[in-house]
């Protein structure tokens, strides 16, 4: 995946608080994930209208950390979840 | 706060 592709949390996927486990959880059709706090805060930065390398470039802001290590990590972890169909992309 | 890898486990 390139970093200018566009995110977007497909229909009937959304993000959820489980407040027993005081845990995030990303809730799909038949599956669901538990995120830690940085899953979290990616997700929540997917709005359909920002590229991966829009959301790295704030989330460096917000971590005060590299731009490119970010960006990096933060492709691994949509590419994974496009691979599991939790994630989408505006262009596909 | 500090950046880690992001992880999401499958839940069972």
């Amino acid at each position: 995946m390139t970093r200018t592709r566009i995110p977007v949390l497909p229909r009937g996927v959304r993000l959820h608080f489980d407040k027993v486990r005081g845990k995030n959880v990303l809730l799909a059709p038949e599956r669901a994930l538990f995120l830690d706090d940085i899953g979290h805060a990616i997700l929540s930065e997917v709005d359909g209208q920002r590229s991966v390398a829009q959301i790295a470039r704030h989330l460096a802001a917000v971590y005060n950390a590299p731009e490119d290590a970010i960006a990096g990590d933060i492709t691994e972890f949509i590419d994974d979840l496009a691979d599991k169909r939790v994630i989408g992309f505006t262009d596909a | 706060m500090t950046w880690n890898k992001p992880k999401a486990v499958e839940i069972a």
